[in-house]
């Protein structure tokens, strides 16, 4: 058996953890385009911080590829699939053949979209590459401005006001992190992150970067003029679908996938930022573009390509960070209140940074937002991949004390995903 | 894989078992010097209270298939191939949170770093250089119990009414 995989990050890995859980003999190409072995993506942000170094960012030990018998080929790009013939074409070598594909090709920065962008001194926030030459354009440099008020942005801000820079953050709508969390939790963290020393300025936009070659300021869309060399690009990301277009494999916001993250084409596979998958809050098609998902799919991916009888039970937008101390999460619903939602609060005190925040649709909890009160968070998250009733424990749900006895017997699930073993001895499984 | 179990009905909430993982994990291995240590260590189980008045020891249960795994962005959580253990590398922690969000048993604790730099997710290692963890050893009623699951059931179903025993023997 010849498994390829396109892609070597949180899927790619986890996927051939997968394949070699069950075979362990099967030949296995990794095959990326960066030039890197495995990276933890998220902690560029430290490396930007220079509280890591770049050999303490690495995912897996240096011998990782050799003791899972993968061939891995770096510096490569990945054209298309040729699925009739069962190879993927290559931009330099000669096409590579397969029994079983996963494409774990990732995504990339949304650029700005504006004259000037592909001046030397704007950067996506995605890559080691990204963060080298942040790092580089920063030392020359002490000024950066962010676009983008996501977590991608938030996170570049962070790294940069660490390393010592002065950062200004522009976000285009009214207010941070408008899809990650509500408006009230939003206006928390948007005053932590002043109180350390980050300026935010909400409603502007770029509308042209300036320069010869190199970034020199940027226009801003009120007309406004400012002097900066680093511009970094926070506008979220877009899916690698490209290398499918020509191949009857579909797509939609990402590869589309079914409940064993195969596509549409049998044996070709799909995870992580590629990955279109059903938003198990939703209902719907979402590329939820997050390491914990990546790791998630990628291993029952590999699992699958030796054996299709592992079910994917579908992703949840889950973010947590710590910005300056203050720990921060969102699962689920984190939208304002709508129609045939209902919001439950706890002991709140906006002056403190503490915050919790429990969004219910109907007997079901479907989204939680904590700011600096984080323990036992987990909990919650299971009861909304378990769809769980809450109806008899509601009015206990944002409490500090909230825990696992007091939901244990709601976690019970008939037909389960993973199974735990309790401290009672039963076996609870978790979707 | 042995883990550990409680049996509730034994469980009288002395939190002796806290204690004895705190001081398992200090610097010092030592009550009194523990309690001196900056930061304070962080016990890896917690004794919850329960609605009817009882109490409910709860740690890390080394899940088959963790989600704390999937989560961490760092690779610090690993689980051990032989020995089935789920082990954090504290070294490699960032303090992300993501393990802590996505633990159905919460039972992955914040614990702080030395000198006040910062902070890191901290959890149980069935306390892998003992032979059996300090807090089974530290319980008085033998609620905390240190076995395979068949075993724990059949122990628990013969000790049925132990509590009784125990708070009608006065």
């Amino acid at each position: 058996m010849c498994y390829l995989i396109v892609g070597n990050c949180a899927a790619g890995i986890n996927a051939v953890e997968g394949i070699r859980k069950l075979d362990k003999n099967g030949k296995i190409t990794v095959i990326s385009d960066e030039n890197y072995p495995v990276y933890c993506r998220s902690l560029i942000t430290d490396y930007v911080a220079g509280t890591r170094k770049k050999e303490d960012i690495l995912y897996r030990e240096k011998d990782f590829y050799e003791k899972n018998k993968v061939d891995l080929i770096l510096g490569e790009t990945v054209k298309g699939v040729d699925v009739s013939k069962k190879e993927v074409i290559l931009q330099k070598g000669n096409p590579l053949p397969y029994n079983k594909l996963l494409i774990a090709a990732g995504a990339s920065s949304k650029p700005l979209s504006i004259k000037g962008e592909e001046k030397h001194g704007v950067f996506g926030f995605r890559t080691l590459h990204d963060a080298e030459e942040i790092i580089k354009t920063g030392e020359k440099t002490g000024k950066a401005v962010v676009f983008g008020g996501g977590l991608i942005g938030l996170k570049a801000a962070y790294g940069l006001k660490k390393r010592g820079l002065d950062v200004l953050v522009m976000v285009k709508s009214s207010r941070l992190l408008s899809r990650t969390v509500n408006a009230e939790a939003a206006a928390i963290l948007d005053k932590w992150f002043k109180k350390n020393g980050i300026s935010i300025r909400t409603g502007i936009g770029p509308q042209e970067i300036l320069g010869n070659g190199n970034v020199e300021g940027v226009l801003l869309d009120n007309g406004e003029k400012i002097s900066v060399k680093l511009v970094i690009v926070g506008k979220g990301i877009t899916p690698n679908i490209s290398l499918v277009k020509d191949s009857p494999i579909k797509t939609h916001l990402g590869i589309i996938t079914d409940e064993f993250l195969q596509t549409n084409v049998e044996g070709v596979f799909a995870a992580g930022d590629v990955a279109e998958t059903t938003d198990m809050v939703t209902g719907t098609g979402e590329v939820n573009a997050l390491w914990t998902a990546a790791c998630e799919q990628g291993r029952i991916a590999g699992m699958n390509m030796v054996r299709k009888d592992k079910k994917y039970p579908g992703s949840i937008g889950a973010n947590s960070a710590d910005f300056f101390g203050l720990p921060f999460m969102s699962v689920g619903y984190a939208g304002e209140i709508e129609e045939g939602y209902e919001e439950l609060t706890g002991s709140n005190d906006p002056e403190e940074y503490s915050y919790k925040r429990i969004v219910l649709k109907g007997n079901r909890l479907v989204g939680f937002t904590t700011i600096n009160k984080i323990e036992n968070a987990g909990v919650y998250t299971a009861l909304i991949r378990n769809k769980a009733d809450i109806s008899s424990i509601r009015d206990i749900l944002p409490e500090d004390y909230f825990d696992y006895p007091k939901v244990k017997d709601l976690l019970e699930r008939k037909e389960g995903f993973r199974e735990s073993i309790s401290p009672q001895g039963e076996i609870i499984r978790i979707a | 894989m042995k883990r550990v179990f409680v049996n509730l009905d034994k469980c009288l909430g002395c939190n002796g078992c806290m204690i004895a993982c705190a001081v398992e994990q200090s610097s010092a291995g030592d009550l009194f010097k523990a309690i001196s240590e900056m930061p304070l260590p962080v016990s890896r189980i917690e004794v919850k209270t329960v609605d009817e008045g009882g109490s409910f020891p709860l740690q890390c249960r080394h899940c088959e298939e963790p989600y704390c795994i999937d989560a961490c962005i760092a690779g610090a959580i690993r689980k051990d191939p032989e020995t089935g253990l789920v082990l954090s590398d504290e070294e490699k922690c960032v303090g992300c949170w993501m393990c802590v969000m996505t633990c159905p048993f919460g039972v992955i604790r914040v614990s702080l770093l030395p000198d006040k730099k910062g902070k890191i997710a901290v959890k149980c290692d069935l306390c892998q250089d003992r032979k059996i963890p300090a807090c089974v050893e530290a319980c008085h009623t033998g609620a905390l119990l240190f076995c395979e699951v068949e075993q724990f059931i059949s122990l628990v179903s013969k000790s049925k009414g132990d509590r009784d025993v125990l708070l009608n023997s006065r």
